[in-house]
């Protein structure tokens, strides 16, 4: 009796720690890089292609790549991971957490190998590479550079409402004019819309897009400050909140309930005539809707504000802290991000814009439609999100602040200062901790 | 004599030990360390990758100036205070039609009990689209009625801050299956003979209920009372869902668990975190403590010689 409970508990024991058994570094003598990656749904497939093509041209190394979708259940599993002391040996970032990654201890340094690299910030377009540079060291590379926005207008739509579909609006006071034309109401409720704009992307992004097509700034790195009450950040908001007035903001969010994504977008069913589109929306409008007539153009803006607006998001990859097989995982990050045929078969395969200026990819697609406005917006890009280490409190304060305003609980002005101080509030917490430790790590 | 029993007691004992282990060692390990931990974690500034830094009492210092801490109890207890009763009072209502004798009972009584085996999710985001402002169910059923009865136009729910609470307290009367399972097997307990003693005496149907068929019950109503309300302090899921996250419009449906699952997950702020975390912990100890106490009169217990 005794004897088999004995055998019992051996059994449990044997199969828990075979259970913990570190997964091998190396096969058959070839080094194991592990790569989390975010290319689900239509992209998977290109990453796939975009993996093979490194395994042809790199036999020595064994390339297991694992889909996790960095959304916050996915991050606590790549954070233990971390904590834990066997994270994968690459990771993908989005741009805007990558300071804070770094100053959470998630990464490691990249400064040492881009030197012996020879990479250089002016390799980049000049957001993707600020970015990913952070307290004094670089801590990622640019995947994909996403300029954000074009703006997007349906010709159809334009058509319908007697406007020339081949003259966008370029100022806000065009803008204005044309969202009035292009908004039908049936009864009491909208049908269909001019433009929302708060909801480019989220309330966020919204309000990083037209504050700094407004002119203004977020965020003063010298002082370290959040800055979201700019003078022309609440010149933004206030505009904003023009058209929750104008037309109803519960009216419009009744409106949102029924938009969806692929075919159901608002943009393909008509139900939004402009609105701002990164430039992967160009392939899913392509997938779903081929026959749809549209044009991109750059962000209006008003007379005073900046000419050509436009900021840079889009993915990163970086190397975790602790990480194995750094030679191996560090050429699979160069090969993507820095190569010529690496960022040439990222380009070609996903559809995304290499951060690498002189990526061979861009030559490709001279004159090809849409893609070639989005490359001038690109080129012409000055902005990257704050690169802080709260800047996902950042952006849940500034979406806040707009819902406030648009809502209309509060002031444009009242719900950004709010803004700025609950933010503020953080990133002293941070420095002053950071002091205290003796600088980040 | 004594020494052979008591070798095979103390042989038992190894054995009943051994077998009982793993819940043991699982409750020690995965309750009582993590609860401990996080009353130390709650008196520093932790990220999980790097060590924890004691900070002492500094996070719930903090507190105190926090807007959102606020809003987010005020929200909780918005929620607990109209939901947790309206959704005892539903349950037993339904208890009470369900526990009529009449042709298709089981059926009925299915039909009542289903949604709440639905998980959570799924039921919101099913009940994001009843609440569709212009295309769900809810509003198709009300515009008619209420431009019959000239009142305007039905609430945007979930579009409008005024109306995203009120909502997801809707959507939580859909799964209060459960409790009227309870009730409706307490039900079965209430004495048939007083209840007809009651009616030859000419007890109405309200004063059967009220007089006897509630002070019969009263141990399951404070029991799905205190469980309710320790579910709509921990409320998280639906909020979640339906929200994505945000707690919008305008922080109306930011509920506490919501906002503390922000703090850990989005900001890695984990002593902030653990220190909200044990305010909710002493939040419901104190909410379940008071309704015990100011219970206990009203809290009838067959066969304690109290009543």
């Amino acid at each position: 009796m005794l004897y088999r409970v004995r055998i019992a508990v051996f059994i449990a024991i044997a199969l828990t720690l075979s259970g913990c058994a570190r997964q091998a570094t190396e096969v058959n003598g070839r080094k194991v890089i592990r790569v989390w990656h975010v290319w689900g749904g239509t992209m998977q497939d290109g990453f796939k292609r975009i993996c093979d093509a490194f395994r042809a041209s790199h036999p020595d190394i064994e390339l297991q790549s694992v889909f996790a979708s960095n959304d916050l259940a996915t991050n606590q599993k790549f954070f233990t991971a971390v904590a834990a002391g066997r994270p994968p040996e690459v990771i993908f970032v989005d741009g805007p957490q990558v300071a804070p990654w770094a100053e959470w201890g998630a990464l490691q340094p990249l400064t040492d190998l881009c030197d012996q690299a020879g990479i250089k910030a002016d390799d980049y377009f000049a957001p993707c590479w600020r970015q990913n540079y952070y307290q004094g060291n670089v801590w990622a590379l640019t995947f994909c550079a996403d300029p954000n926005f074009g703006f997007v207008w349906s010709k159809k739509a334009f058509r319908e409402a007697g406007l020339d579909p081949e003259k966008p609006p370029t100022t806000i006071d065009e803008l204005d004019r044309d969202a009035d034309a292009l908004t039908k109401r049936e009864g009491n409720e909208l049908v269909q819309i001019g433009l929302i704009p708060w909801s480019q992307y989220g309330a966020a992004n919204s309000i990083f897009t037209w504050g700094w097509a407004f002119g203004g700034d977020f965020f003063d790195y010298e002082h370290n400050r959040v800055t979201p009450d700019d003078e022309r950040v609440v010149k933004a908001l206030e505009w904003m909140t023009s058209y929750a007035k104008k037309y109803d903001v519960t009216k419009i969010a009744g409106l949102e309930r029924g938009f969806g994504a692929a075919e159901q977008n608002p943009f393909i069913t008509g139900k939004v005539a402009m609105m701002c589109l990164h430039i992967g929306g160009i392939a899913d409008l392509a997938r779903y809707a081929p026959n749809l007539d549209y044009g991109v153009t750059y962000i209006p803006s008003p007379p005073g504000g900046e000419q050509h607006s436009s900021w840079v998001g889009g993915w990163c990859m970086a190397l975790p802290k602790g990480a194995a097989n750094r030679k191996e995982a560090w050429e699979f990050v160069r090969w993507l991000c820095a190569s010529p045929e690496g960022t040439a078969a990222v380009g070609r395969e996903s559809g995304l814009f290499p951060g690498l200026k002189a990526s061979p990819y861009f030559a490709t697609i001279q004159g090809k439609k849409h893609y070639s406005k989005f490359l001038s917006i690109l080129q012409e890009c000055r902005h990257q999100r704050p690169v802080m280490p709260v800047q996902a409190r950042y952006m849940r304060e500034l979406a806040r602040a707009v819902d406030a305003a648009v809502y209309g609980k509060a002031t444009p002005r009242e719900a950004l200062a709010k803004a700025r101080e609950a933010t503020q509030r953080e990133l002293d917490i941070v420095v002053k901790g950071r002091q205290q430790e003796g600088g980040a790590q | 004599m004594a020494t052979r029993v008591s070798k095979t007691a103390r042989r038992q004992l190894r054995l009943g030990l051994l077998f009982c282990a793993p819940v043991i060692l699982g409750l020690l390990i995965f309750m009582a360390y993590p609860i401990t931990a996080s009353l130390y974690y709650s008196c520093t500034r932790y990220s999980v990758m790097k060590p924890p830094v004691w900070v002492g009492l500094s996070n719930y210092q903090q507190l105190r100036h926090d807007e959102l801490f606020w809003k987010s109890l005020a929200n909780t207890a918005y929620y607990a205070v109209i939901a947790v009763p309206l959704g005892v009072a539903v349950a037993l209502g339904l208890a009470m039609l369900l526990n009529l004798k009449v042709r298709g009972q089981a059926l009925y009584r299915t039909f009542f009990f289903v949604p709440s085996i639905v998980p959570l999710v799924a039921s919101s985001v099913l009940w994001i689209w009843l609440f569709n402002p212009q295309n769900g169910a809810m509003n198709a059923l009300l515009r008619p009625i209420l431009a019959h009865l000239g009142l305007g136009e039905p609430p945007g729910w979930f579009a409008d801050p005024a109306w995203a609470k009120p909502a997801i307290i809707l959507w939580s009367l859909w799964g209060v299956g459960g409790s009227m399972v309870i009730f409706l097997a307490a039900l079965q307990d209430v004495p048939k003979e007083l209840q007809e003693a009651a009616e030859v005496d000419g007890a109405r149907a309200w004063h059967r209920i009220r007089h006897i068929t509630i002070p019969f019950i009263s141990p399951q109503i404070l029991f799905v009372l205190i469980m309710g309300l320790i579910g709509a302090f921990q409320f998280f899921t639906p909020a979640y869902v339906m929200t994505q996250g945000t707690g919008g419009p305008v922080d109306s449906t930011l509920f506490y668990s919501l906002y503390l699952f922000n703090v850990a997950f989005a900001d890695f702020k984990m002593g902030y975190a653990c220190a909200l975390a044990w305010i909710l912990f002493l939040l419901i100890l104190l909410a379940t403590a008071f309704i015990f106490k100011s219970s206990a009169r009203h809290v009838y217990y067959a066969g304690d010689g109290k009543g």
